[in-house]
C-alpha cells in the first residue's frame, strides 16, 4: 500500500512528469488544503488519524492514501464542500512529484514459473518443474515483486532444473522407445470396497464410491507402470450403463498403488472423461507420469452412491496405454535449437503391445507346487489377484505335507526376495503362518535353510519377504512351515506369491543425431538461441564466454549436443536471462522481453523478435503485438498466474472444506473451480469485455459439476462451456464464483470480516490506512447469525475499529448467502457430532440453524442482499477498473505505480467508455509501463 | 504385481508387521568424533502461544504451566520470561523476520534485514557436515527464520518426502559428479559473462547482487563434492501418514527429519517454523483456523480451541525432546549436544505484540535453571549472544544485544 515504485523500463517519462513545480506551488495547495480539507484533517482533529498540515510541513514524501482517497473522489466526503476538478489536480500533481525520489529497485529476478516456461517455449518441450524450484514470493503481493532477491537456492535450483529440461529435450541416451499397454486387469482392494465392481463383458463395472475418510476412492489397474518419467496416451474403453440423463465423470488419477488401507490417500486428479453415451467409446486423455505411480480410475455420478456388485455404473473394458510420447519426430527441441542442421532419426515405434504379467513370467520362470485342488491350482498363484487362490489338495483325499511352491528361475536372474499376499475372502483355512525359504541349482538337492519367517494372516497387503542376500539360484523353494487349519487337517492356500527381480527395461532407446561437429556450427547454434532467450543482439564479444564453455567442451567430448547443451545452460543461468531488465540491442528489444514476460511469462516469439530487430515496437504495431499476444494461447499463463495472485487462488487446495458440513465437496469440485476463474478472465480479456463483468454478467463457464454446484439444470458433460445463468441466479462475476468464496474461509464457516478485507482489498481497493497494531479478531461462530451479526456490530462501538470496517465488512455480509465452500444457503448449518472415527456419509453430519441475514451499508448505499450489493459496485465501476489497472501494473512490473502514472490511468479511464473494456485496459497498463507517452 | 526394490523393504519395513533388521543407528549418533559435536535448532513457533496457558503461574514449578507440565525433560530446560526485541514492541507477522536477527521493525516497508542467528552459527559449527544447516517449514512460504549475510530469505524447505529424499536418498554418484563438473564449467563462463555486461555498462547493482549469488553457488559446489566421497547414511523411514491429523502428522515428521539429521550428523544448525494460515486444521479435541484462532480476543472458546492446537504441537516438541535424550552419545545423551531453542515472534499474538516472548532453552549440556524471569525486559538478542559464546564465538554483540548475560553455562 505504501511503497511507492518507478518501474523499471526508463526514467524519461518521469522525469518530464517530474519538473520541479513552480514556486508557490506549495503555497497554493495549502490554499486549498486549507478550504477543503483542514476542517477535518488539522492538528486538533485529525480525522483518521491524518494531520495533513503537518504532512505538507514536515515534508513528508508518502502521500498515496491521500493520493487514493482524493483521486477516487472518497475525499472530500459527499456531504462536504467539494474542490474543483482543476483544484483537484493541482493537489494530485503536487502529491505525484513530491513522492519522486524514492527509488525502488531497478531490476527484478524472473520468477521460478517465468523460468520453467520459458524454457519450455526455447526448447520446444512441456515440462512443468515449478514445483521443483523453492517458492520465494513470500508475503509479497506478486511473484514478480523487486522485493525478493535471487538467492543461492534459487540459482541452485535453476541450475538442475535447467539440467533436468535439457536432458528432457535432448535426452543423453536418447528418448525411450514409445510402447504400448493394453490391460483390463483391475488391482485387489480392500474388502470393503471392492464390493463397488463388479467383472462386466470381459472388463470392469464401477459404481461410485468415497473412502471413509471421505477421499475419492480410486480403483487402481495393473499391468501398466511408467518406465520413464514423460506424458502418456491413456485410452479408456468405456460406456456409460445407467438410464439416468447426467453424464458420468471417469476420474483418471495416478499414485501409488494401496490396499490395505481403508482410509487411503488422496490420488493426483491427472483427467476428467465425460461418459454421456451409452455406447462403447474409445476415450483419450494425456497426462504426465512419473515411474512408481500407478493409475487408477474414480467413477463419479451422484445418481450410484456405493452401489454393491452395481448394474449401474461405468463399464470399463480396457485401459490402453501408449508412451512414453514425443509430439513430432524428431522432436520440436531439436528441429527448434538446431533448426537447419540435418538430423539423422532412429525409427521411434517399437510396436509390441504389453500386457499383464508377474514378474516371474518376465524373467520367463515358472512355477511347481507340492499339490493342487481342482479349481484352485498354481495359475491362481500369479494371476495378479488375492481373490483367486492355490490350495493344496483335500478332496478327493488330503495332500500330505510339506506344503510348497517352487519357483524355477532358467535364466538366473537376480532375484531379492517373493512378494506374498494371503488368500481373501474366504473362511482362513489354510492361510499361510509360517515358511522356509531354500534354494537349489538343480531342483533336487536342496541347500541349508536360506531364512524363515512368519506371516500375518489378517494382512490383507502384500508382505515381502527379503531374502538375506540376492540370490541367481535355478530353484527358489517357499516350504510352508505352519498354516491355519480349521478342521486339525493339514493344508495350506496362497492367494498371490511372486519373485521379487530387478527386473531390466529392455524397451531401449530410439536415438538422434545431429550431423554437426564444427566449432562454427556450434557458435551459430548458440547466437541464435542467446537472440532469443535474451531478445536482444549480441556481439561476439559478448557471447564468447557462452561459445567458450560449448566449444571447450565439444573440444574435450566431441559431442556437439552436449556441446550445445552447456552453452544453452549457460545463457539461462546467466544474469541476462535471471535478471530483468536485461542489457538489450535497442528499445524495441527490451519492450518485447517485458511484454514476453508479463504475457507469456516467457521470452518472445519470432514475430516479436523480427519487428524488434527494427527496433519497430511502437504506437499501433506496439498495441497491435499486444492484442496479438493476448490472443494468443500461451497468454493463459498470464491469466493463470495473475488470477492465482491476484485473488489468493494459489492457497484454494489448502483450505480442505469440513465433510460433516459439505459432505458432496469433492476432488472434482476443487479441480473445476480455478479453471472457472480462469476460462471466464480469459474470455473477459480477449473478448475486451467491460470491467464491470467482473463485478456481474449473466454467464460463466460451467460443466455440470460446476452446474450443480450453483444450482444450473441441464448441463451435461465435465468439459467447461460458456453457460447463460438462469433470469435470477445470484452468480456471474467473479464475487459469487465458488472458488472466490471457498478461498476466502476457513472451510468450516464463512467469515464477513475475511470476505470483506477480501473485497476491499482485491477489488474495490478501499484506501484504508494500515490496522491499529493492537487488534482482536473476531471468530464466527455459526447456526448463531444474530451473535456473529453482533459481535461484528461491536466494532461500531469502537471508534478505532469502525473507522475502517465500515467500509469492509458490509461486502462481506452481502456473501452471507454463500456457504464456506461457495454453495447459496439461507439458513447455517450446525455441525453434529458423529460416532467414534469419521465416516463419510454422503448426507453429511449436520443440522440447519438460523437464517441467513445478507444485508448491510456501504457509504450510504444500503442494501439487502449480493445483488444489492453487485449494484452498489457497478456504480462505481472506473474505481474497479482503476483498482484492476493498479494491479495488474505491479503484477507486471513488481512494484506499484508511482503516483503521477495512477494519475494517468484513472485520466485514461475518464476519456472513454471504451476505455474501461479490460483488453484496452491491460493494453495501456503495458504500453503505459512501456513508458510510450500517450497519444 | 508391484515390484519392490531392496531399498524400499528397508524404506517400508518398519511400517510392516515383518518388521525388518534392527536398524544400527537406532540408540546412537552416527557421529564419528570423540567428543560430541554441538547441534542448535530454533523453533519458531509463530503465531505465538497462549502466555498464561506457556509461563508457570507458580514461580519453578512447571506442574503450574499447562503447556510445560507435557515435557518430559523437565531438568534439561530452563524457560525465560521478560526478553523481547528492543525496537519490535509491537508489530505484525513480519516479526517473525525478525525472530533470529533481532533487526527491528520488520512490517515497514524499507525492512531490510541481516544476517540470522542460525546462519552465523552454521559458519562456526555447520562447516564439517553434508548439510551446513537447514531450514524447515509447515508449507511453501518463502521465507522463514533463516536470513543469510545478505540478509535475504533462505528459503525453507517443507515437503517431508522431498526432504527425506535430500538427506537419505540414494544418488547415482557418477553422475552427480559429472554434474558438478559441469556446474563448474558453467559459474566459470558466467563469471566471465559477468565482467563482459560490466564492460559494456550493465547495471551495477544488479551484477554485484549476482556475482554474491554465484559465489555463494561455488562454494557450495565445492562442498558438495567434498561430500560426494562419503556415503549418505541409511535411515529407516519414519515419517507419519497420518491423515485424520495431518497438520499433527507434518510437525512431527519435521521433527522427526530433524532428529535424524542430527543423529546421522547430516547437519548440526537447523530452523524450523510453524505456523497455518490457511484454512481450518484438526488436532485431536479441536478444528479451527490457527491463525484465526491465536486473534482469540480473550473469548472462552476460542481460547479452548487454541490450546488445543498449542497442546499439540508442545506434545509433538516433547516427543522431539524425548527421542533426542533418548539417544545416546558419548557419556549422554543427544539432547546433551544440541541446544534446542523453542520460541516465538509473538508474546500476544492476539494483539500482535511481541513482548515478553516464550522463551526455552532445552538440552545443550547447560547448566539449567528451571524457571528464569528476568528482572526487567531484556533483548533476546542478549540471550543470542549467550548461545554464541556457548559455542566458542567472541562477538561482542549481536542484533540489538546489550551485554553478555551468561544465562547459559
Amino acid at each position: 500500500m505504501k511503497r511507492v515504485s518507478i518501474s523499471f523500463f526508463s526514467c524519461a517519462m518521469l522525469l518530464i512528469g517530474a519538473v520541479q513545480p513552480a514556486r508557490g506551488s506549495d503555497e497554493k495547495v495549502y490554499d486549498i488544503l486549507e478550504n477543503y480539507c483542514f476542517d477535518c484533517h488539522d492538528e486538533a482533529s485529525k480525522k483518521g488519524g491524518l494531520d495533513l498540515m503537518a504532512f505538507v510541513e514536515k515534508g513528508h514524501r508518502e502521500g498515496s492514501l491521500i493520493f487514493e482517497n482524493l483521486v477516487t473522489g472518497k475525499m472530500p466526503p459527499a456531504d462536504k464542500k467539494q474542490p474543483t476538478q482543476e483544484e483537484r489536480v493541482i493537489v494530485l500533481e503536487w502529491l505525484a512529484n513530491r513522492q519522486e525520489g524514492k527509488e525502488p529497485d531497478s531490476f527484478r529476478r524472473i520468477s521460478r514459473h517465468e523460468f520453467v516456461s520459458s524454457l519450455n517455449d526455447l526448447l520446444g518441450i512441456d515440462l512443468d518443474l515449478g514445483d521443483e524450484i523453492p517458492e520465494d514470493r513470500g508475503t509479497n503481493n506478486f511473484d514478480s515483486s523487486r522485493k525478493i532477491k535471487l538467492t543461492r537456492e534459487m540459482l541452485g535450483a535453476y541450475f538442475s532444473v535447467a539440467d533436468r529440461m535439457l536432458n528432457h529435450a535432448f535426452p543423453a541416451g536418447g528418448f525411450p522407445i514409445e510402447r504400448q499397454w493394453i490391460t483390463n486387469k483391475v488391482r485387489d482392494s480392500h474388502e470393503s470396497y471392492r464390493i463397488y465392481h463388479r467383472p462386466y463383458e470381459g472388463g470392469t463395472l464401477f459404481s461410485w464410491t468415497r473412502a471413509n475418510n471421505g477421499n475419492s476412492y480410486s480403483f487402481f489397474y495393473d499391468g501398466f507402470d511408467p518406465p520413464v518419467a514423460g506424458w502418456y496416451e491413456l485410452t479408456f474403453d468405456a460406456a456409460k450403463v445407467a438410464e439416468f440423463q447426467d453424464g458420468m465423470s471417469l476420474q483418471v488419477h495416478a499414485g501409488k498403488y494401496y490396499y490395505a488401507d481403508d482410509r487411503p490417500q488422496p490420488q493426483r486428479l491427472v483427467g476428467v472423461i465425460s461418459l454421456g453415451n451409452r455406447d462403447l467409446e474409445s476415450r483419450t486423455i494425456r497426462v504426465f507420469l512419473k515411474p512408481g505411480e500407478n493409475i487408477s480410475v474414480h467413477c463419479y455420478s451422484r445418481h450410484n452412491f456405493r452401489e454393491r456388485n452395481p448394474n449401474r455404473g461405468i463399464y470399463i473394458k480396457q485401459l490402453k496405454v501408449r508412451g512414453p510420447l514425443v509430439d513430432s519426430w524428431p522432436p520440436a527441441s531439436y528441429s527448434q535449437v538446431f533448426a537447419g542442421l540435418p538430423l539423422k532419426a532412429d525409427s521411434r515405434v517399437n510396436g509390441k503391445t504389453e500386457r499383464f504379467q508377474t514378474n516371474l513370467q518376465k524373467i520367463g520362470g515358472s512355477v511347481m507346487v507340492s499339490s493342487s485342488q481342482e479349481g484352485m491350482e498354481k495359475e491362481k498363484l500369479q494371476d495378479g489377484s488375492s481373490l483367486t487362490f492355490w490350495h493344496t489338495r483335500f478332496s478327493p483325499e488330503v495332500a500330505k505335507p510339506p506344503h510348497y511352491v517352487i519357483f524355477e528361475n532358467p535364466n538366473g536372474a537376480v532375484i531379492e526376495g517373493l512378494s506374498f499376499a494371503t488368500w481373501q475372502g474366504g473362511n482362513g483355512n489354510g492361510l499361510v503362518k509360517a515358511y522356509e525359504i531354500y534354494f537349489s541349482n538343480d531342483g533336487k538337492t536342496w541347500g541349508d535353510k536360506v531364512m524363515d519367517g512368519g506371516l500375518d494372516v489378517r494382512l490383507a497387503n502384500e508382505q515381502p519377504i527379503v531374502f538375506p542376500q540376492e540370490t541367481t539360484s535355478r530353484f527358489i523353494k517357499f516350504l510352508v512351515t505352519d498354516a491355519v487349519s480349521l478342521d486339525g487337517k493339514s493344508i495350506a492356500s496362497i492367494g498371490r506369491l511372486d519373485v521379487v527381480a530387478s527386473l531390466v527395461d529392455e524397451a531401449g532407446t530410439s536415438v538422434v543425431r545431429v550431423e554437426a561437429n564444427s566449432p562454427e556450427v556450434l557458435k551459430s547454434v548458440l547466437r541464435d538461441f542467446a537472440e532469443r532467450a535474451f531478445s536482444s543482439k549480441l556481439g561476439e564479444e559478448d557471447l564468447k564466454p557462452y561459445f567458450d564453455v560449448g566449444l571447450q567442451e565439444l573440444a574435450k567430448h566431441g559431442d556437439f549436443v552436449m556441446a550445445a547443451k552447456v552453452g544453452l545452460k549457460a545463457m539461462v543461468c546467466s544474469p541476462r536471462f535471471l535478471m530483468a531488465p536485461g542489457e538489450h540491442a535497442n528499445d524495441s528489444f527490451a519492450k518485447a522481453a517485458d511484454l514476453a514476460r508479463a504475457l507469456w511469462l516467457s521470452v518472445p516469439d519470432s514475430e516479436l523478435l523480427a519487428v524488434a530487430s527494427s527496433d519497430g515496437l511502437h504506437g499501433d504495431t506496439l498495441r497491435h503485438q499486444i492484442h496479438r499476444m493476448l490472443d494468443d494461447k500461451r497468454s493463459g499463463r498470464m491469466i493463470r498466474s495473475f488470477s492465482d495472485q491476484w485473488l489468493n487462488l494459489r492457497g484454494l487446495n489448502k483450505v480442505t472444506p469440513s465433510l460433516k458440513l459439505y459432505p458432496l465437496y469433492d476432488d472434482l469440485l476443487d479441480h473445476y473451480l480455478p479453471l472457472e476463474t480462469r476460462a471466464y478472465l480469459q474470455h473477459l480479456v480477449r473478448g475486451n469485455l467491460s470491467a464491470r463483468t467482473l463485478i456481474d454478467s449473466d454467464f460463466s463457464f460451467l460443466n455440470q459439476r460446476l452446474a450443480r454446484h450453483y444450482g444450473v439444470e441441464d448441463v451435461i458433460g465435465q468439459e467447461l462451456k460458456k453457460v447463460v445463468f438462469p433470469e435470477g441466479s445470484p452468480r456471474g462475476g467473479l464475487l459469487t464464483m465458488g472458488s472466490v468464496l471457498k478461498v476466502t474461509t476457513d472451510g468450516f464457516n464463512t467469515s464477513p470480516i475475511l470476505r470483506g478485507a477480501w473485497i476491499s482489498k482485491n477489488i474495490v481497493g478501499t484506501p484504508l490506512s494500515p490496522p491499529p497494531e493492537s487488534v482482536s479478531a473476531i471468530e464466527p461462530e455459526h447456526g448463531n447469525a444474530k451473535t456473529l451479526k453482533e459481535q461484528i456490530e461491536q466494532h461500531k462501538n469502537n471508534k478505532t475499529c469502525f473507522a475502517c470496517h465500515k467500509a469492509i465488512d458490509p461486502y462481506g455480509f452481502a456473501l452471507e448467502n454463500f456457504d464456506a465452500i461457495g454453495e447459496w444457503r439461507e439458513q447455517y448449518k450446525i455441525k453434529q457430532a458423529h460416532r467414534s472415527t469419521f465416516t463419510y456419509r454422503p448426507q453429511g453430519y449436520f443440522k440447519t440453524g438460523g437464517r441467513v441475514d445478507a444485508s448491510g451499508e456501504i457509504g450510504s448505499e444500503k442494501f439487502t442482499d449480493i445483488f444489492g450489493l453487485k449494484k452498489v459496485l457497478l456504480a462505481e465501476e472506473r474505481q474497479i477498473a482503476y483498482h484492476f489497472a493498479k494491479t495488474f501494473f505491479e503484477y507486471a512490473n513488481g512494484c506499484e505505480p508511482t503516483l503521477t502514472r495512477r494519475l494517468h490511468l484513472w485520466n485514461f479511464l475518464g476519456e472513454d467508455p471504451a476505455n474501461l473494456r479490460l483488453k484496452n485496459l491491460i493494453t495501456e497498463v503495458l504500453v503505459e509501463s512501456l513508458n510510450e507517452a500517450k497519444k | 504385481m508391484s515390484h519392490y526394490r531392496r531399498r524400499e523393504f528397508l524404506k517400508f519395513g518398519a511400517a510392516l508387521p515383518l518388521a525388518m533388521q534392527s536398524l544400527s543407528l537406532r540408540g546412537e549418533t552416527g557421529a564419528k568424533e570423540k567428543n560430541p559435536p554441538k547441534r542448535v535448532i530454533f523453533i519458531c513457533n509463530s503465531l505465538g502461544f497462549y502466555a498464561p496457558n506457556f509461563f508457570p503461574s507458580k514461580r519453578d514449578d512447571f506442574e503450574s504451566s499447562t503447556y510445560l507440565k507435557e515435557i518430559a525433560v523437565r531438568e534439561k530446560m530452563t524457560v525465560f520470561q521478560n526478553l523481547f526485541h528492543p525496537g519490535m514492541e509491537t508489530s505484525n507477522h513480519d516479526s517473525e523476520k525478525s525472530f533470529l536477527t533481532g533487526v527491528p521493525r520488520p512490517e515497514a516497508s524499507q525492512f531490510v534485514n541481516s544476517i540470522s542467528l542460525d546462519q552465523v552459527l552454521a559458519e562456526k559449527i555447520g562447516r564439517g557436515t553434508r548439510f551446513p544447516s537447514l531450514s524447515f517449514s509447515i508449507y511453501d512460504r518463502g521465507w522463514g527464520c533463516s536470513w543469510n549475510s545478505r540478509g535475504v530469505a533462505i528459503p525453507p524447505m517443507s515437503d517431508e518426502r522431498k526432504i527425506f529424499d535430500r538427506l537419505f536418498g540414494e544418488e547415482d554418484l557418477t553422475a552427480r559428479r559429472r554434474q558438478i563438473e559441469n556446474d563448474r564449467q558453467v559459474v566459470k563462463s558466467l563469471y566471465r559473462d559477468m565482467e563482459r555486461i560490466q564492460k559494456q555498462g550493465g547495471d551495477l547493482t544488479k551484477i554485484e547482487s549476482y556475482r554474491a549469488v554465484i559465489g555463494e553457488l561455488e562454494a557450495q559446489l565445492k562442498h558438495q563434492e567434498f561430500w560426494l566421497k562419503t556415503k549418505k547414511p541409511e535411515v529407516p523411514d519414519t515419517l507419519s501418514n497420518d491423515q485424520e491429523f495431518a497438520f499433527s502428522a507434518k510437525v512431527r515428521n519435521l521433527l522427526e527429519l530433524s532428529k535424524l539429521a542430527f543423529q546421522t550428523d547430516s547437519t548440526r544448525v537447523i530452523t524450523l517454523s510453524l505456523d497455518w494460515i490457511y484454512g481450518a486444521i484438526t488436532v485431536p479435541g479441536a478444528t479451527g483456523g490457527w491463525h484465526t484462532l491465536s486473534h482469540h480476543g480473550g473469548k472462552a472458546d476460542a481460547l479452548a480451541k487454541l490450546s488445543r492446537i498449542e497442546l499439540d504441537i508442545v506434545r509433538n516438541l516433547n516427543r522431539f525432546l524425548s527421542d533426542l535424550d533418548g539417544i545416546k552419545e558419548g557419556k549422554g545423551t543427544l539432547l546433551d549436544h544440541t541446544t534446542v531453542m523453542i520460541g516465538s515472534n509473538f508474546g500476544d499474538s492476539s494483539n500482535h505484540i511481541c513482548k515478553n516472548l516464550p522463551t526455552i532453552v532445552a538440552g545443550g549440556g547447560y547448566r539449567h535453571r528451571g524457571h528464569s524471569v528476568l528482572e526487567k525486559p531484556t533483548p533476546l538478542c542478549n540471550l543470542f549472544l549467550d548461545l554464541l559464546h556457548a559455542h566458542d564465538m567472541d562477538q561482542e554483540s549481536f542484533g540489538s544485544s546489550e551485554e553478555s548475560l551468561g544465562l547459559l553455562s
